[in-house]
């Protein structure tokens, strides 16, 4: 089966990482994988954009618009990159995190209201989950990583979690880091049961 | 054999090393860095890795051990290329012994900016072969057939991977040969294969290049690098066959080769029928694959070329089309519809395919709203948090201020890696940015021109030792009036923290030695050489104004850690905080430094102890003591 994947945030918010642990329990699972970050340069706070394509033994890097079963957006503003990509009735994952550039914080520079996003993406076709950055757990008093969070609520409830075995998953996100096994399995398991609200659900501001 | 995720230039890496590579030199580079960058972490026994000064003296020790009898790699992006390109061509006349294969990434679709440059024309002008993988798993075979072509022709061979390749990670099948023969160096002395004074002697070198590209090209052939599969079936539809736009063959070249199948199931979805196509797929893009375009074009009425950038496939086949009479069509960028710009995906291949062949297609089959896009905030990239750079942008300002100039007055040039930033906001300091090193020379032609202002130059470390060194001679030599600014931040740090020659001694490897461009720059002859630190704006700033009303040639050295280097070692510049009660929110703070780690809380700046270094450069600029900086043994406990 070909499930192809484009997640999008800002650097520094572990779309990377995110991406990296998709791409290795895919690998352990025996599904046939490439993964193509895009992060322009080494500093923080900049676009990044991964493209992860899933089942195709002979692939190449660039996922189609239109062509995405599955977004992840990190960042609202940055979501409506990837927008063009969702195949219509693809999953559309919105963490609704808000990134202000200078400009913006400044008064600036305009940017888009939440209401806009889930606009062009419904009109785009996708199926939208939102999750509010508040939402965000608390592990021992401090918020778990948001990526992790964000891939377990990928997994719990979007079609990722058919493609890819979730105690293959959560295995991979205990043992990749030396520190704070607990607190990114709590994120995990945090994200899996979630409940992010849906298409119609969700109320713009 | 052993199954591993690698990215393309760690699976190319590899494949050199398992083809038994001896020594390995490179210029950091985007999206060529993660090559070298792999081998020097691995640190494999008995191989020489090491990141060279620039691209041209990577090129020659890779040369030099070459013409000892060993396996050499060099590795660079497009760019570095053009720097080492003097070099190649010389080595390219004289040939090689052991084995010598340059690595050269490009970026089709420009995602790290700098010039969108196919350096395939490189191999068409230096008339050496040029492999290109299409995935990451041909990137670790590939490789190796490099080597051995290189050594059965004894010429050079490029390898060129595009950043989609270079920078994807996918599973590789690599096999570790039992033993890697060593072999003992070796001295060759033949003056007329390695000199070049002498027209007799160049021209016997010319006549045996193109010689070895010739042989080059039959052990292509009989390595089957290129894959030519003639249709068994004709098309079905009799209409399209007297129209000419049936038997469709398609050359795709490099990357674009590994978008078919997808884009195969797609076309015929729309009347497409996959057995009537040809296929060739040209993995060596250099010498040009004559034999099998010639049978395509014998055995097709239309044939669709798939390559990214220029059309130098294409073009080959209107020649080898001219030559045989062909009376069909050809489809790529010449007649459209395609361009010179950008990457190619599955949406090409079908948009080829049905362009071929007159099929209809929905005319929005691929087509994504691309205004949605345009409704996202602008994000233009500026320094990180606590970076050094900042201070420096923020003290040439503050000094062309106070020296009774205007902004558009004064032209400060720039140079390439970080220190561009300051081209962005909220600094707009810089004005140009040109290539490794240009900053100086550049500036010295503003001055030339008659331009009656302060002209300030701007370069990083690395870049200073990569090719501002000379620009800064002609300088000194001819006593121009300019200001140079140093930015030192100790590391080669856009491409991901590379050690440089600037380096701090503890963090070269053992028995290496550091270059210090503050005994440097006075050693040349420079008479007025400052020292700044960047995160003392007033100091700063008062130093580089007396340097802009200096006679002569000035230097002004920036000196301070790469933040996210030393923040990696635990290590803070101080400790930020905000005072509450003095804060009246006016926002100079981010206004003047733009620095990520300054957020707005409800009625007071607030700062993110994560991301701040403590710098406090916002702490300088605020004018109601709503920041105070603290010295960080202060409050660590």
């Amino acid at each position: 089966m070909d499930y192809d994947l484009i997640l999008v945030g800002v650097g520094g918010q572990g779309v990377i990482s995110l991406s990296e642990i998709v791409t290795e329990v895919a690998c352990q699972q025996g599904i046939p994988v490439n993964f193509y970050p895009i992060k322009g340069m080494a500093q923080r706070g900049g676009f990044v954009k991964a493209q992860i394509r899933l089942g195709r033994k002979v692939t190449g890097p660039n996922i189609p618009q239109k062509g995405a079963e599955l977004v992840i957006a990190m960042e609202r503003s940055e979501a409506l990159k990837a927008v063009r990509f969702i195949k219509p009735g693809g999953d559309f994952l919105l963490f609704g995190y808000v990134w202000a550039p200078a400009a913006v914080m400044l008064g600036e520079a305009s940017y888009p209201t939440l209401e806009q996003v889930l606009v062009q993406v419904q009109e785009a076709g996708g199926r939208m989950y939102y999750l509010d950055p508040a939402s965000l757990p608390l592990y021992e008093g401090t918020s778990v990583p948001t990526n992790i969070f964000v891939l377990g609520v990928a997994v719990g409830h979007t079609g990722l979690g058919e493609v890819l075995d979730p105690s293959g998953v959560a295995r991979i996100v205990q043992t990749r880091w030396a520190r704070g096994m607990e607190r990114n399995l709590f994120a995990f398991q945090a994200g899996l049961e979630a409940q992010p609200s849906e298409g119609h659900e969700v109320h713009g501001g | 054999m052993e199954t591993r995720l690698l990215t393309g230039n760690e699976a190319l890496a590899l494949g050199a090393l398992h083809a038994g590579v001896k020594v390995v030199t490179g210029y950091p580079g985007t999206p060529s860095t993660g090559a070298l960058a792999s081998l020097l972490a691995m640190n494999p026994e008995g191989v020489r890795v090491e990141w060279s000064t620039t691209e041209k003296v990577a090129l020659e020790i890779a040369a030099g051990a070459s013409w000892a009898g060993q396996r050499a790699l060099c590795t660079m992006k497009m760019s570095g290329l053009n720097v080492a390109y003097d070099s190649l061509i010389s080595i390219a006349y004289s040939g090689c012994i052991g084995g010598l294969v340059v690595y050269v990434a490009d970026d089709p679709g420009v995602h790290a900016g700098m010039a969108e440059q196919d350096s395939r024309g490189y191999a068409l002008m230096s008339d050496l072969p040029m492999l290109e993988p299409a995935s990451v798993v041909e990137a670790y075979r590939l490789v190796q057939s490099a080597f051995e072509l290189s050594e059965q022709v004894g010429s050079p061979v490029f390898v060129r991977l595009v950043a989609a390749v270079a920078n994807s990670k996918a599973s590789v099948e690599v096999k570790k040969p039992a033993t890697i023969p060593q072999r003992e160096a070796k001295l060759v002395r033949d003056i007329t294969r390695f000199t070049k004074a002498g027209s007799a002697i160049c021209t016997a070198q010319h006549r045996g290049l193109l010689a070895r590209l010739e042989k080059a090209g039959q052990v292509i052939g009989k390595m089957g690098l290129n894959q030519l599969q003639l249709s068994p079936s004709i098309p079905q539809n009799g209409e399209r066959e007297r129209g000419g736009a049936g038997r469709l063959g398609i050359v795709a070249s490099g990357v674009t080769a590994s978008y078919l199948e997808e884009g195969f199931e797609i076309a015929a979805r729309f009347g497409f029928e996959r057995d009537t196509a040809s296929l060739l797929r040209v993995t060596a893009v250099n010498p040009f694959p004559a034999e099998e375009v010639r049978a395509l074009l014998r055995h097709c009425s239309t044939i669709l070329v798939l390559e990214e950038l220029e059309p130098y496939i294409e073009e080959g086949t209107y020649v080898e089309a001219q030559r045989m009479g062909f009376a069909g069509r050809i489809v790529g960028k010449l007649g459209g519809p395609f361009e010179r710009l950008g990457e190619y995906g599955v949406e090409q291949v079908v948009r080829g395919i049905v362009a071929a062949l007159d099929l209809p297609i929905p005319e929005d089959l691929f087509q994504g709203d691309e205004a949605t896009e345009r409704l996202a905030a602008k994000r233009p990239i500026t320094v990180c948090a606590g970076c050094p750079h900042r201070g420096t942008f923020m003290a040439i300002n503050r000094a062309i201020r106070k020296a009774g100039y205007q902004k558009d007055e004064v032209m400060v040039t720039g140079d390439i890696g970080c220190t561009i930033l300051g081209m962005n906001p909220p600094f707009y300091t810089i004005w140009t940015e040109v290539s490794m090193g240009a900053s100086v020379s550049l500036a010295q032609g503003y001055v030339h021109g008659g331009i009656q202002t302060p002209v300030i130059a701007t370069i990083g470390d690395s870049t200073f030792f990569h090719a501002g060194i000379p620009g800064l001679i002609d300088a000194i030599q001819y006593q121009v009036p300019l200001t140079l600014i140093i930015l030192d931040n100790g590391w080669t740090s856009m491409t991901g923290m590379q050690v440089n020659p600037g380096t701090a001694e503890a963090f070269q490897r053992s028995g290496n030695r550091r270059v210090d461009i503050a005994k440097l720059v006075p050693a040349l002859g420079v008479e007025h050489f400052f020292v700044i630190d960047p995160f003392d704006l007033e100091g700063a700033t008062v130093t580089i104004q007396r340097a802009l009303v200096l006679p002569g040639v000035k230097v002004v050295l920036a000196r301070q850690e790469c933040a996210i280097q030393a923040m990696r070692r635990g290590i803070q510049a101080g400790k930020v905080r905000v005072v509450t009660e003095n804060c009246n929110l006016c926002k100079l703070c981010i206004t003047r430094t733009g620095c990520p780690a300054i957020g707005i809380g409800e009625d007071t700046v607030v700062i993110d102890p994560a991301l701040c270094y403590g710098c406090g450069l916002c702490s300088q600029v605020c004018n109601r003591e709503a920041i105070v900086k603290e010295p960080v043994t202060w409050t660590t406990t």
